[in-house]
């Protein structure tokens, strides 16, 4: 292999490294707190924040436009330029020479064109921000602080409830069912993005990063009613739509209107959503609904999805229980013609339907397509857990407690990192810099491999970071001493290094396959931590096998092609 | 060539040490009643608890603070003048939802002795019955396929008997760390299992490194017995087996000394680890190693005579 080839391998692989590691790097040291806070908040905080944002943007340029119209716009706002120049063109407008307040924000129609565009701009920060985090290494719960809960499906109770022994599919769909309800719950409380994931013997694991208090888990395990029918208010609903109107930037904070006489006192103003393609819950308009719900989603029975026999429309069928079915027949008996909103946590789900007729114990809701029947009965059945959830295992850690374990794991690699270089500078001399940097290229390779597959930093895994300091040397020791026993048979430089990489490599690999084994069937074991470590440990041994084989032969051949060397420091006595 | 150490001389009075050593510790665990099984392995609840006070609080402060609570351990961690302690409550079914309501307790208790405010729940562990059992099981099966697989791994790269060899060089190791643990009674974890399989893969590197000096000595040099040749191997390897050892006790050692609960115990298995790894690879795994292949020569010896072949033979065979 010629030289020059090795080190064009070194090279890729380092710059390989430098771009996986740049969004760690950057969301890590280059990224304001508040930014960072905001990239992990829930999809619908970075909505409100984009029109909050948006509106104090638009009252600046509003006054600006008066006060300074001809001054040039800052570059704050150049992103309206684009979409400005486009509409310019649309109504075949000759484009202004330069970029004015004015002439700009004239190259909109309106202003609830500008306020979109000011949102569209920062959200797409934001979200671009979030999707970069999704590509870091993350921070463990030990570390970042966070409450992390394993709870388990009890199958006695489906089958109390099924009055039979469930299948395995059975199972399995209420299982999913209730990770269903329980994301929708903890959504609720507008949790920074939870994990939920499905584990084996019928466990469910969730995460939730930042600092969690007991209350929360315990309303979201245990909550219930978080399913509500409210009678719309077709009226103030047409009141809301003019306050939009007039002020682009209104959130309805609490469900009212920052001008608080606007609205008659016995509604609130809630978001309706509808699914999009990625199943995420997606805004669509504003509705005024009654303040006080009719019926509370606790009383439903059971739901399904059927279809018009004639028409082959699906349509919703819902049942009550008995003691529901009296206040559900009161509510739309009361209210026919007007429209009922089905309000899960503060979000209507989909259009709300026209009532017909006055309902008692069962109902059908139809006028939907297939896929927003099947998302509506999902909400429906989710109102209340399709079989009981026991805690099993329950984490929580103080986000104090995190940033002390970090510090103490960043000074811990530090020192070990700074003493076991100083020992092979004094035990090997010039080849102890050769091993350093072997040392730290391997560290780099780690932490790159380590966030191209989005693994998570632990205490642990920080643990066996270190270790990994001290036992990555270890393939260079074997070779160092190799090559001085060489050296002392009186070899020359070229010969010895050749003959001590050449016997060194089969030892070497044979002792690192097995310690990798046992770091592979370490990753399989038990629950994060452990495999943290592991899996650090794994990734440490392939990376110090490339960086102590082939990176130090690199430059030992290039100390003896290119610079012509004829001896080697590699230790006390030995030249 | 460097000087060489009589390692093998060692061997019957080194294992003696090992194994009175083991013997030791694992009578001492017994007598302590077992290992003291950390909130993994043990259903309970766990909770790391500062509290803020102007006077330095003790265990048995706290331990008082909570009396009225069944299976209650309180221990101190990290620097006393922090008071932080680690409260521990072990499962009882008769309480339902316990965790909770035993959490909402001890906060209630600590605040009436200490004042309210002055209690930070810093992390708080659960851990149900059901968890705790798969856990176990679940390392016990997959250490010992680990284990096999090592083992065919050398056998294929090695020899039987130099596979085997390894293999009891581990054992060795893993029931030294676990006796000194269980001795000391240091918190026994999931990061336990992880620091022994460490542990397993750093001796099993530290021996294949000695192994694969014997095995290519035993092709080079000739006309010395097998006990000579495993001695220069040792020798050989000794300065790269030290120096390994020494640069892994840095990086373990700067652990061990920063960091607090759990992850100092853990740093610490390591420490206890690496040396008795060390120590193994140099005097256990090479010793055995001897020991089996005096056996097998003293029955190929056996059977040779029977065959009346020359005794010059024999010791030719030795020598090879």
């Amino acid at each position: 292999m010629s030289i020059r080839f090795r080190f064009l391998v070194i090279l890729l692989f380092i710059g390989l490294a430098g771009v996986f590691l740049s969004p760690t790097i950057k969301w890590y040291f280059f990224t304001p707190e508040d930014r960072a806070a905001l990239a992990n908040s829930s999809k619908e905080q970075i909505r409100e924040y984009a029109k909050k944002q948006a509106a104090v943007d638009l009252e600046i340029l509003t006054e600006l436009v008066k006060v300074s119209p001809d001054e040039l716009l800052a570059d704050t706002y150049e992103f309206l330029i684009s979409e400005a120049k486009r509409n310019y063109k649309l109504e075949e407008r000759d484009i202004p020479g330069s970029w004015t307040v004015r002439s700009t924000l004239e190259g909109y129609s309106s202003a609830n064109e500008v306020f979109s565009a000011l949102e569209d701009y920062h959200r797409e920060d934001i979200m671009g921000l979030k999707e970069m985090k999704n590509k870091i290494l993350q921070l463990g719960l030990d570390i970042s602080g966070g409450l992390s809960v394993t709870i388990e499906a009890d199958a006695a109770n489906l089958a109390e409830r099924l009055g039979h022994e469930p299948s395995a599919d059975e199972l399995d769909e209420a299982i999913a069912l209730a990770m269903t309800t329980l994301t929708s719950r903890i959504d609720k409380f507008g949790v920074t993005e939870p994990s939920i994931r499905k584990q084996a013997n019928n466990q469910i694991l969730i995460e939730v990063p930042g600092e969690v208090d007991q209350e929360t888990v315990n309303s979201f395990l245990h909550g219930k009613g978080t399913l509500n029918f409210h009678i719309v208010n077709d009226d103030a609903t047409a009141t809301v739509q003019n306050i939009i109107r007039n002020n682009p930037g209104e959130v309805f904070e609490n469900g009212r209107p920052s001008d608080d006489s606007l609205l008659p006192e016995d509604v609130i103003v809630l978001g309706v959503y509808k699914k999009d393609n990625y199943d995420v819950d997606v805004f669509s308009n504003y509705v005024a609904v009654s303040k006080e719900a009719g019926l509370d989603g606790s009383y439903l029975k059971s739901v399904d999805i059927n279809r018009d026999s004639i028409t082959n429309q699906p349509y919703i069928r819902f049942e009550l229980e008995e003691a529901g079915g009296d206040i559900f027949f009161e509510l739309t008996n009361n209210n026919i013609g007007k429209r009922l909103a089905i309000v899960m946590g503060d979000k209507i789900k989909d259009n709300p339907p026209t009532i017909q007729a006055g309902l008692r114990y069962s109902g059908v809701i139809e006028g939907f397509s297939e896929s927003e029947a099947q998302g509506l009965s999902v909400v429906l059945k989710t109102a209340a857990l399709p079989i009981d959830l026991n805690v099993i295992d329950e984490q929580a850690v103080g986000a104090s407690l995190g940033s002390d374990a970090i510090q103490t794991g960043l000074w811990a690699m530090i020192f070990g990192f700074i003493a076991v270089i100083i020992f092979m500078l004094i035990w090997y001399r010039g080849a102890g810099l050769i091993a350093t940097f072997a040392l730290l290229l391997n560290f780099l390779f780690i932490m790159a491999i380590l966030s191209t597959f989005k693994m998570t930093l632990t205490m642990t895994s920080i643990a066996g970071l270190i270790l990994n300091v001290g036992m990555a040397v270890d393939a260079n020791v074997i070779i160092f001493e190799r090559i001085r026993e060489e050296l002392k048979s009186g070899k020359t430089r070229a010969a010895a290094v050749d003959a001590g990489f050449k016997k060194a490599f089969w030892t070497i690999m044979d002792a690192n396959i097995t310690t990798l084994i046992a770091a592979i069937f370490l990753s399989q074991l038990g629950k994060g931590p452990i495999q943290g470590f592991a899996v650090t440990l794994a990734v440490g041994i392939v990376s110090s096998l490339f960086t102590a084989i082939f990176v130090s032969k690199a430059i030992f051949t290039f100390g003896t092609d290119v610079l012509r060397k004829e001896t080697i420091s590699i230790g006390r006595r030995i030249k | 060539m460097e000087k060489t150490y009589n390692f093998t001389k060692l061997r019957f009075v080194m294992l003696s040490l090992s194994l009175v050593l083991i013997a030791v510790f694992w009578g001492g665990t017994m007598l302590r009643g077992g290992f003291n099984f950390g909130i993994d392995f043990q259903s309970g609840l766990n909770q790391r608890i500062q509290i803020t006070a102007s006077s330095e609080v003790v265990e048995s402060d706290v331990k008082d603070a909570l009396s009225g609570i069944d299976s209650l351990q309180v221990q101190s961690i990290g620097d006393e003048a922090d008071n932080e302690f680690m409260v521990r409550v072990g499962v009882d079914d008769s309480i339902e939802n316990f965790q909770r309501v035993v959490k909402e307790d001890i906060f209630s208790k600590l605040e009436t002795s200490f004042g309210k405010g002055s209690i930070d729940i810093r992390s708080s562990d659960y851990v149900g019955p059901s968890f705790s059992g798969s856990l176990t099981s679940q390392t016990l099966f997959l250490t010992f396929f680990a284990l096999v697989l090592i083992l065919v791994y050398i056998w294929i790269r090695f020899k039987l008997n130099y596979a085997l060899s390894a293999i009891a060089a581990i054992f060795h190791d893993v029931l030294f760390l676990l006796g000194f643990i269980g001795i000391f009674q240091l918190e026994f974890s999931t990061a336990t299992i992880a620091a022994v399989l460490t542990i397993i893969g750093y001796s099993l590197n530290d021996t294949i490194v000695i192994f694969d000096r014997i095995r290519e000595n035993t092709k080079v040099i000739k006309g010395k017995t097998f006990e000579e040749i495993i001695n220069i191997s040792v020798s050989q390897s000794l300065s790269r087996t030290i120096i390994t050892s020494v640069t892994t006790l840095i990086a373990v050692t700067s652990i061990f000394v920063l960091a607090t609960g759990s992850i100092q115990t853990f740093a610490l298995n390591l420490i206890v680890g690496v040396i008795v790894g060390t120590y193994s690879s140099v005097f256990i795994a090479s010793s055995i190693l001897l020991g089996w292949h005096n056996l097998g020569t003293k029955q190929t010896a056996k059977t040779v005579r029977s065959k009346n072949t020359s005794e010059g033979e024999v010791i030719n065979f030795n020598k090879a």
